[in-house]
């Protein structure tokens, strides 16, 4: 006969497999999960809060004042700057991701390869990535790259501008849109290469990733390089090819330099955190937008292993 | 190449001339040594334009007062002097900095490649309802930057109240207990334990796209082998993921160093090497009652200082980098299955 226990309140199912894997899976992700809760959405909620209110600082600390839609209105329809930024900082980024994508892939492949000399050239590449965050750079910008009169030493940006080029093209009778356009990336040249470190990275490590059996049956059935490339190797990194992307547009949009960014932070500086806020709200959700496009586009094409 | 297809044509047809493969042979060297040629044209001038910052703060850290008028010095100053670096030195308060900064800096990269590692690994191996979506909002934390959110994380770090145990305790006692963490190291170790640390999202997104490419064999061996899921993870992914955690260490070593937007924020008293770098400029009077300057001199030789200061922060990097570049290339060089 059996014993029926009184004391349980729940019986002991057993987890399907499927249920188990969940439960994992959420036990995985737990530190994240709370992490995100306490230190992310509550200050963010904070902060959607303040953008409805006009902060100012009184006896007792920081005091709200209620205004409803009043920033936003004021941000978008009579800010003289904001719209005019953000239109110009997405248009730049739609032409300017895919060049530093495009060198990325280019460089990661050549530096794959045994050659004389690679770990000097690897050195020398990832170079930008230890410098190009922080306040070195910012330095280095002022400095280097002569934007600031006041500094006695001889400017040397003429040597990474290209005003001949333009004097060239418009001569050989090169339509003056298209001369612009790259005459402004030849300009940009230094900044894009700076900017590119990490990604060449990433897709270096994507590349000594594949397994080398794969070409060693494409040499079997004759594959060219060129078929090589297109059919084994940049299949297999379009996954982190997907991560650089992301991850370029987010390193553009939150670059100190980038238009929108230094309004923010300027605002802040001003004491206006409300209007602050309210600008780097609206614009990271144009941003979220954008990269989840993007994220949709690429994401269809990439090809996964398993 | 065409090597292999004419070979194989050739084959076929059971017409296997000589002159044709070596003529082929010649070609397919001819390319090879055009591409080399390309090659190393290529990285000479990249290395150039990469390198020119540094040469320049080199360059100009070295100069004594007299060569910034000389219009003859262009890379090699005439009066080499260490004197910019001793003041700068003196600015950045240089030791104790670096003790300020190592003490946040080491914990903190540990903690943060471990989680990020794990929830990478969660993201990317487990199906569960609500991955899709939280995976969505990973993607937006990456997004947003922590100046959206500094202010009220701010107040959350200067009341500390974890899990709000304070407020419970504040039932019984009248008064909610809450705890300064300013001015300690405690905001970065939590913030990272809690996978929000700098840049942890990408961190974690790197991970999972990482752990999605290894193949699932290893796993489904060990679960046969009665392996749990976490002894899953500790024993076989992460002695295979060595590649990726070199790689992320290295990001995470670099960008809690140049960090400097939220240190600023969190520490007042015990600052960091990148905060004192962004206050040198204002700190400059320090050399002035020090060395008897004028004022006049301190324009002068200011931005020289400055780029003395610039090298010293830098330096630990680019020997942390020299170091680790070696096990970096060869983790890179690994492939993701071994044997």
């Amino acid at each position: 006969m059996q014993r029926t226990n009184l004391f349980k309140i729940f019986p002991k199912r057993k987890l399907t497999l499927r249920q188990k894997e969940a439960l994992y899976g959420r036990l995985f992700i737990l530190p994240w999960l709370i992490g995100l809760v306490i230190f992310f959405i509550i200050p963010f909620i904070n902060s959607i809060y303040y953008t409805f209110h006009k902060i100012r600082l009184g006896d007792s600390g920081l005091e709200f004042e209620f205004i409803g839609w009043e920033n936003y209105i004021y941000a978008f329809t009579k800010d003289p700057d904001y719209l005019k930024n953000l239109t110009s900082s997405i248009t730049n980024m739609l032409y300017e991701v895919p060049i530093v994508i495009i060198f990325s892939v280019f460089v990661a492949y050549l530096l794959k390869d045994d050659f004389k000399g690679r770990t000097f050239a690897r050195t020398i590449f990832f170079f930008p990535v230890i410098i190009a965050s922080g306040v070195v750079i910012t330095v280095l910008k002022e400095n280097v790259l002569g934007s600031n009169t006041s500094s006695m030493v001889a400017s040397s940006t003429t040597i990474f501008k290209a005003e001949n080029l333009r004097a060239v093209m418009i001569n050989a009778g090169v339509p003056r849109w298209f001369s612009m356009y790259i005459v402004d990336i030849v300009n940009k040249i230094f900044d894009l290469t700076w900017r590119s470190g990490v990604q060449i990275l990433l897709i270096l490590a994507a590349l000594h990733n594949i397994p080398k059996s794969f070409y060693e049956v494409a040499i079997i059935e004759g594959a060219t390089e060129w078929e090589k490339f297109w059919k084994i190797t940049f299949p297999m990194i379009s996954p982190t090819i997907l991560v650089a992307v992301i991850y370029s547009i987010i390193d553009y949009f939150t670059d100190y330099g980038n238009q929108v960014m230094r309004m923010v932070v300027n605002q802040a500086n001003n004491g206006k955190f409300e209007y602050s806020t309210t600008l780097a709200i609206t614009y990271f959700l144009v941003v979220m937008i954008i990269i989840l496009i993007v994220n949709r586009i690429i994401g269809k094409r990439v090809v996964y292993l398993t | 190449m065409k090597v292999a297809r004419a070979i194989k044509i050739n084959y076929t047809f059971e017409k296997f001339r000589i002159t044709d493969v070596s003529k082929l042979v010649f070609k397919k060297n001819l390319f090879i040594v055009l591409k080399k040629l390309f090659l190393y044209t290529f990285i000479i001038c990249m290395s150039y334009i990469l390198l020119y910052p540094i040469l320049f703060l080199i360059s100009n850290a070295l100069r004594a007062k007299e060569d910034l008028f000389d219009p003859s010095v262009i890379w090699i100053p005439k009066h080499i002097t260490f004197k910019n670096f001793e003041y700068a030195n003196m600015l950045l308060s240089y030791p104790l900095a670096i003790k300020n900064t190592l003490i946040i800096l080491i914990p903190s990269v540990i903690i943060q490649t471990f989680i990020c590692m794990m929830v990478g690994y969660g993201f990317a191996r487990f199906r569960f309802a609500e991955r899709e979506l939280l995976f969505g909002i990973l993607l937006f934390t990456i997004i947003v930057p922590m100046q959206t959110i500094i202010v009220p994380l701010y107040m959350k770090f200067r009341y500390f109240d974890f899990l709000y145990i304070g407020k419970l305790i504040g039932i019984f006692t009248g008064k909610p207990m809450t705890i300064n963490l300013l001015d300690t190291p405690w905001p970065f170790y939590i913030l990272n334990f809690f996978g929000m640390g700098i840049r942890s999202s990408l961190y974690i997104f790197v991970f999972r796209q990482f752990f999605r490419n290894m193949p699932v064999e290893l796993e489904e061996a060990a679960k046969i082998d009665g392996c749990g899921p976490f002894s899953t993870f500790l024993r076989i992914m992460v002695p295979n993921a060595t590649g990726a955690i070199i790689t992320i260490l290295l990001f995470t070593i670099v960008w809690h160093w140049n960090d400097y937007y939220v240190s600023a924020m969190f520490c007042n008293e015990n600052l960091p090497v990148s905060v004192m770098l962004t206050a040198l400029n204002n700190r400059m009077s320090m050399i002035q009652d020090a060395y008897g300057f004028s004022s006049d001199d301190i324009y002068l030789i200011g931005s020289n200082v400055l780029e003395a200061g610039c090298l010293m922060v830098i330096l630990p990097l680019i020997i942390v980098y020299i170091i680790g570049q070696r096990y970096f290339t060869e983790s890179i060089e690994r492939t993701g299955i071994v044997g």
